[in-house]
């Protein structure tokens, strides 16, 4: 119930119920029409029920009034934040939704949460487009068609009752289900039924992990990671910021350790050994590329190392011995893991669960278990079991499964592998799917039961055995939805309300489970941790085992084989597959190869100069005869090992095929989707089973050149800094736009990195044109914590109102992101390094955009902003040549905004810009002018801190600073004083205002190369 | 004494003094014209019913027009994202047909009145369509800032007038403001130069029409013209103060369209040479449009006898100079580039050479410097049809160095990551077409209606046919 991260005022919580009215019968009532903004905002007035605290149930009001009193806070048309906590994916980020006017709009991290620190990924800042979404399900569907939810309940209980006594199975599949009250639910909906199993089934899963636990440890669960005390990390190919397990949690961790002062040159050692280019590989201090199949011997080989230099050496070898190159790198790597043992951290994001056990090894004998590696306080942030899923599909094929429910997954989808899958789901009796759309699994389903989005329903969660979050509704339903709780409830004969049975769960089983020195009442308790969004409370205990040394086996390891091997991976924009109608996160640039609107086939240079195949050339990739085999344009990756392929997974959904005309038409226009009809192709059925565990690696891939192009759409062409050789002038073959050092270097100087120019301190011809006596703004980015993840992307998209323009304009160099994030890859070492580097207006102080416009369409305010002036400008374009850092935007066409439902998502702060005008970063100014109006009712002067623009706020790293460079005591002011600020093109003396932190590379080399 | 030097002297054989007078005084108009052979000859086309060739030639002219005018009102109704610009290349065909166009029209402010004031007797010639020619070229150039505007209805607002919307106001530092003024400034004086030049002619088609509507018009047109000398007088002192005043315009309108890239901060547009480069280049341009145009005129209206061979040769010297200032100036630019210090500046200028638009860079080199050199040669000079085929292959080189001025300069600039490629859509080629379809359609009507040449100044450069040759060399040059 706060409002604010800092308000702790709470809202009464006894708001007469009726206001508690489920809105969403509004919508329900007439669900084919489109939701006009006067019936929203009736609804609206529901936004105070967050107060009202459960046994409110689906009561019998059939409309939604306004309250006749405003409750008490509620400004019309102002933002109110409600703590909340993100579902986008399992790891359960803490969440502050900015609602206005009943509105959820802008989604941003909590602060105070102590995993997510504030930060929120890209994926949690597209929540509000996938609520507003007109294609959701608005209602239940029975045979595809739409239903009463009576009916169906008495239909889907009647034909369950059936199972009660029989020996047919009854399986609930799901996603990792974080959520204490729902797995509750689960449990005791299955406990019904003789045989009633719940299958949990990532479809990115670390089952391998757990399993090694279960060998090692003797609980099967997944460590709880803590990289903020890693003073040494090894990843094998975990892409632990990008998209591993818990992404922002482990930036925001990492990014603490990535800041060397001047007086203490300390950072965390990072070194990433992988085959394809990953965010976290990308970030890495020393980044290895092996071959895919290399990874067994290199854990086995570590972990011999390891145990020899602890003195336990091991009896027989793990793993066949590996070249001498890589001997050389193990040895000083197991010197760096001893001298910090205790405080380093090995993780690989192997499916092969021997390797998973020779890592626990690694870290049990470093020392690292109840240090960077917690077990007491596990993570549930993966649960999948993939021996059960195994199971499930034999189950399914062989006929034993009466009834199969399946919510939070698309089990048709994510088992592309498994054959005559859709024809064993067909001959079930009874199918049930908790999709919000119609997935491939639903299609199949008799019955598809909508959930609610997110942030339409109450949930909660417990990332971590000893954090327990609450997720509430921020609007009513806008379709006649049900959450799987209900619905679960309603189809054990117990109907209840979630909200409700969340609470009474928190009462029973988590109001227990507090701290000691946390409250008596559970009113107090439970409010609390509503206007918290979290509470920390005892873990309940587990039984950690000794380490079996005996599960330490020699490593199996395959043949090598001439044919390719593919790594099937997550994007960072698309981690699931459940997000494949997010137009936001399908336009969002991937953070490495900078490819929109679907997925590729990643393949070395080397290999592709081999094959004869350049950037977009359609190739086919199969395994086997009578293996998977699919078609995809080809991607040359930088930094991909040789004799490797990478796809990423979650794409080629079903329904994608809306996005076709999703763009500007006109009669040269290229549809989104390719001539197959959706966006990219399914990766999955290149999986395997395999020991127990589903394989994102896959050996024996052959590939070959089908002679057809698709032109990738990529928002950066050329990619290096330094320039091709072919028209690289002598002496500047390297352009200094991203700064770099290593921190041998920053040690001995400061400054290091810089280049030999300072034109800054030299004195000015002109007399200052604009000078800023008041307020300065300014923003300092550190691009050592950037690590590129592209949360800000849509953090601005959210905020700005920033159109989604489709495939074909992407293609032709006209995204319209505000924030882009760069991403160069330079060979100043010896291996390939690659810098990140977010890119706004730099609101240059002598702006060069500013003195060309014929019309002052873009001017410079006193307090140091540039500013743009929609309703002026006339579109000459001429400011967008003349900005060196080429950030202008122009609206090239009119962008389609005729979806009157999700036109809700505008911020209404931010005009929404016509054809022909040009836009660009404005540093958030309503942002800017809405604190200075509170700072002037308050007659205070704008505190700092208190404006935050929306990159800012959610960047998981903290890597951006945003404040009044005039005031001293500012934290702009002292992140300007760090030496290594630079600011890019500073020998044109625009004079930007965007400052950014020089990356120090831990690395032992004192000069670049070049 | 005196008669010892005649001895010495034999007096010149009245062959050799032909010789001579012919050089020092060449015969400008072949054929043996009277005056009023002059005013047969050249209003013939107004009197006759239009050739099939016109009809052909007005046919494709108007065709492309339409086509341009299509494309023009798809864009407009559609938006920019129709032309292949992109967040990096923001100017491609627009401006560089802008700026090729207002470069056309140097030539004939300089034909008309830097020839006149520098008494260049062959201009009488070629003048009066070279002036039409400037008139239509700055037409042609003016569509194209409005019609890259994002909002081109909105066009207006770039006039500095007193409006409702408080102290809003244009941006004088605006380097496209003044380009406002300077193709405002040089439309009019141009067509008022024009206009003045006409009226003598107008006059005489006013005597000697036949149709009532059409003297009524030239009547009216001619404004009262009675030929006296005191309206001659008149009639040449402000010829001469507007030739005066129209001198400036050839070199201050094509340095301020220069100042929109020199004053830009991107490498190969901030650059000091700009002005003088830009001025040589519109006149080169200019002379080879006049060039292609007037080959085709006497050709199609049978005008051989007044555009001569000596004509055609003027011009390609004239031309020559222009292409090796051109030359000079390109050079220049590498050179300045190397010495300069500036990475960003080298990188462009290899980029340019070598990059991936090297094809347009060296497209450019060879027109307007390697091929012009052939113009050296007086037998190339002197036939019309290399100097024709010259003429086109100028005026290709000349789309190209705008072309790659303003795309090669954009699509490479500072930060790496924001480098694009460029590509024009039909409806840019089409638009680029439909300018050609404008202004061939309103030349082809300016022949049709109007005197191509100032017959009242070809008829001061006849040879008098009643006074000896020896006789008008003594009374000097009256014209």
């Amino acid at each position: 119930m706060r409002q604010t991260p800092s308000d702790t005022q709470s809202i009464d919580a006894d708001v007469p119920s009726h206001l508690y009215a489920p809105a969403g019968q509004v919508v329900s009532a007439d669900a084919s029409s489109e939701l006009s903004r006067r019936q929203f905002l009736e609804a609206a007035g529901f936004t105070i029920s967050l107060a009202a605290i459960g046994g409110c149930g689906r009561a019998p009001v059939q409309h939604a009034l306004p309250p006749p009193k405003l409750p008490v806070g509620m400004i019309p048309g102002q933002l109110r934040y409600y703590a909340s906590t993100c579902a986008g994916c399992p790891a359960s980020c803490g969440l502050l939704v900015g609602t206005r006017d009943g509105r959820p709009l802008k989604m941003e991290g909590l602060p105070e949460h102590p995993l997510s620190r504030g930060g929120l990924c890209a994926v949690g800042q597209a929540l509000p487009i996938g609520l507003y979404d007109s294609q959701r399900l608005v209602s239940p569907l029975r045979a595809g068609q739409p239903a009463e939810w009576v009916v169906i309940d008495q239909e889907i209980a009647q034909s369950l009752a059936q199972f009660k006594g029989q020996q047919k199975m009854v399986r609930l599949v799901s996603s990792t289900v974080t959520s204490p009250t729902l797995q509750a639910g689960i449990d005791s909906f299955l406990k019904q039924f003789a045989d009633g199993e719940h299958v949990v089934f990532d479809a990115v899963s670390c089952a391998a992990i757990l399993d090694a636990h279960a060998a090692t440890h003797s609980v099967r669960v997944l460590p709880h990671y803590r990289f903020e005390r890693a003073a040494t990390v090894v990843s094998f190919e975990a892409d632990f910021l990008g998209t591993w397990i818990s992404p922002v949690e482990f930036t925001a961790a990492w990014s603490t350790r990535r800041n060397p002062q001047p007086g203490m040159p300390e950072m965390s050692y990072h070194v990433q050994f992988e085959s394809r280019m990953s965010l976290t590989g990308s970030n890495a201090d020393r980044r290895y590329a092996i071959h895919p199949q290399e990874q067994g011997p290199l854990v086995g080989r570590l972990t011999e190392l390891v145990a020899a230099r602890v003195g336990a050496p091991l009896s027989a070898r793990l793993a066949p011995a590996i070249d001498i190159d890589q001997e050389r790198v193990l040895a000083n790597l197991v010197e760096r893991l001893w001298q910090t043992r205790g405080q380093s951290l090995v993780i690989s994001d192997s499916q092969d669960t021997g390797v998973q056990r020779c890592v626990n090894y690694i870290n049990h004998l470093l020392g690292n278990y109840d240090h960077t590696l917690e077990l007491a306080r596990y993570s549930r942030q993966r649960q999948g079991n993939d021996r059960d899923v195994e199971q499930l599909v034999e189950d399914l094929t062989s006929d034993r499964v009466g009834a199969l429910l399946v919510t939070d997954v698309d089990l048709l989808h994510a088992l592309a592998n498994c054959d005559g899958m859709a024809d064993a789901i067909d001959r079930i009796p009874v199918t049930i799917s908790c999709a919000p759309r119609v997935d491939e699994f639903a299609s199949h389903a008799k019955y598809v039961c909508p959930d609610h989005h997110a942030l339409e329903s109450w949930y909660d969660a417990e990332p971590i055995a000893s954090l327990v979050s609450l997720g509430q509704p921020t609007l009513a339903p806008l379709g006649n939805t049900r959450s799987v709780l209900e619905s679960l409830a309603a189809w054990s004969g117990q109907p209840t309300d979630v909200g409700a049975a969340i609470r009474l769960h928190w009462k029973s089983v988590v109001f227990p489970r507090r701290l000691a020195q946390a409250t008596a009442s559970f009113a107090e308790f439970w409010d609390n941790a509503l206007r918290d969004g979290f509470v920390e409370v005892e873990p309940e205990p587990v039984n950690i085992r000794e380490f079996a040394s005996t599960s330490i086996r020699p490593l199996i390891h395959p043949a090598a084989t001439n044919a390719f091997s593919l790594v099937l991976y997550a994007n960072v924009g698309m981690p699931d597959a459940r997000h494949a109608h997010n137009p936001w996160l399908q336009e969002l640039p991937d953070p490495v190869t900078k490819i929109t609107w679907g997925n590729c086939v990643s393949i070395s240079s080397g290999d592709a100069e081999r094959l004869g195949i350049q950037d977009g050339d359609v190739v086919s990739v199969s395994a086997g005869r009578d293996g998977p085999r699919l078609e995809l344009p080809a991607f040359i990756q930088v930094g991909q090992h040789e004799g490797s392929l990478a796809i990423a997974l979650a794409y080629g959904c079903k329904g994608t095929d809306r996005f076709a005309k999703i763009g500007p038409q006109w009669f040269q226009a290229e549809p989104t989707v390719p001539e197959l009809g959706l966006v990219g192709v399914n990766a999955a059925s290149f999986l395997e089973f395999r020991n127990g565990t589903l394989r994102y690696q896959r050996s024996g891939v052959t590939l070959a050149k089908t002679g057809t192009h698709r032109e990738l759409a990529a928002t950066q062409q050329h990619n290096s800094l330094e320039l091709p050789a072919d028209v690289a002038p002598f002496g500047a073959e390297r352009r200094e736009i991203v700064q770099f050092t290593t921190l041998a270097a920053f040690a001995k100087d400061v400054h290091a990195g810089a280049p030999e120019q300072h034109h800054a301190s030299e004195p000015q011809l002109w007399p200052e044109d604009h000078s800023k006596t008041g307020h300065a703004w300014g923003m300092v980015i550190d691009l050592n914590k950037c690590t590129g993840c592209s949360a800000c992307v849509i953090a601005c998209q959210s905020e700005n109102n920033v159109p989604v323009v489709g495939y074909d304009e992407v293609r032709r160099q006209r995204e319209m992101h505000w924030l882009r994030i760069d991403r160069y890859y330079t060979t100043a070492f010896q291996d390939i390094s690659v810098l990140h580097q977010p890119m706004m207006c730099q609101h240059c102080d002598n702006a060069p955009c500013e003195t060309v416009c014929p019309v002052l369409a873009t001017v410079h305010s006193s307090e140091g902003l540039n500013e743009q002036i929609y309703n002026r400008c006339v579109g000459t374009r001429y400011c967008a040549n003349n900005c060196p850092f080429k950030v202008r935007r122009f609206n090239w066409f009119e962008y389609p905004r005729n979806d009157s439902l999700k036109n809700l998502v505008l911020n209404p702060e931010v005009t929404v810009r016509s054809r022909g005008v040009m836009e660009k970063c404005s540093m958030c100014v309503q942002r800017i002018e809405a604190a200075r109006i509170v700072a002037r009712t308050q007659g205070q002067p704008i505190a700092d801190g208190a404006i935050q623009t929306a990159c800012q706020q959610s960047c998981p790293a903290n890597a951006i600073v945003f404040g009044d460079m005039n005031d001293p005591t500012s934290g702009i002011h002292a992140a300007r004083e760090n030496p290594r600020i630079f600011r890019v093109l500073e020998e044109l003396n625009v004079r930007p205002s965007v400052s950014y932190l020089r990356v120090v590379r831990n690395r032992g080399e004192e000069a670049l190369r070049g | 004494m005196v008669e010892v030097r005649q001895q010495r002297k034999p007096k010149p054989s009245p062959v050799r003094v032909r010789e001579a007078w012919e050089n020092l005084r060449p015969t400008l108009i072949t054929g043996d014209k009277q005056p009023a052979d002059v005013t047969r000859d050249i209003c013939a086309p107004l009197d006759r019913r239009p050739t099939a060739l016109w009809w052909w030639a007005f046919l494709v002219a108007f065709t492309a027009l339409v086509v341009g005018a299509t494309a023009v009102t798809y864009q407009i109704a559609v938006g920019i994202g129709t032309w292949g610009l992109n967040r990096t290349v923001g100017w491609a065909f627009d401006i560089t047909n802008f700026v090729f166009w207002v470069g056309i029209g140097h030539a004939g402010t300089l034909i008309s009145a830097v020839l006149f004031l520098f008494r260049q007797k062959w201009r009488t010639s070629v003048n009066r369509s070279a002036e039409a020619m400037t008139l239509f070229a700055v037409v042609c150039a003016g569509l194209f800032p409005v019609i890259h505007m994002g909002r081109p209805w909105l066009a207006f607002w770039m006039a500095p007038y007193p409006n409702t919307r408080g102290p809003l106001w244009v941006n004088f530092k605006s380097p496209l403001l003044w380009d406002v003024f300077a193709i405002s400034t040089y439309l009019l004086i141009s067509a008022v130069f024009w206009y003045v030049g006409l009226i003598p002619d107008l006059a005489t088609i006013r005597d000697r029409s036949q149709s009532v509507w059409r003297r009524r018009l030239a009547g009216i047109f001619s404004l009262g013209w009675n030929g006296s000398a005191k309206t001659w007088h008149r009639y040449e002192t402000v010829y001469l103060l507007l030739a005066g005043l129209a001198t400036p315009l050839v070199f201050s309108v094509h340095t301020i369209v220069s100042m929109d890239f020199a004053t830009a901060v991107i490498p190969g547009w901030h650059t000091t040479i700009f002005p003088p480069y830009f001025v040589a280049g519109a006149i080169f341009s200019g002379l080879a449009m006049v060039l292609t145009l007037m080959i085709i005129a006497r050709k199609v209206m049978r005008l051989e006898d007044y555009i001569t061979v000596r004509h055609v040769e003027a011009m390609c010297k004239l031309m020559l100079s222009m292409g090796c200032i051109v030359g000079l100036a390109y050079g220049t630019e590498f050179f300045i580039a190397a010495y300069s210090g500036n990475s960003y500046e080298q990188f462009l200028f290899i980029n340019r050479a070598l990059g991936p638009f090297r094809w347009a860079y060296w497209t450019m080199v060879s027109c307007n410097v390697l091929i012009p050199q052939l113009l050296w040669l007086r037998a190339v000079r002197r036939n019309i049809i290399l100097v024709f085929l010259i003429s086109i292959v100028v005026n290709i080189g000349m789309w190209f160095e705008r072309f790659v001025i303003i795309v090669t300069s954009l699509h490479r600039d500072f930060l790496p990551s924001s480098w694009a490629s460029y590509q024009p859509t039909i409806i840019e080629v089409a638009t680029l077409l439909g300018s050609f379809g404008l202004f061939f359609s309103c030349f082809l009507l300016f022949c049709r209606f109007i005197p191509v040449i100032a017959m009242a100044e070809v008829k001061g450069v006849l040879r008098a046919p009643h006074h000896p040759q020896e006789q008008d060399a003594l009374q000097g040059d009256a014209a």
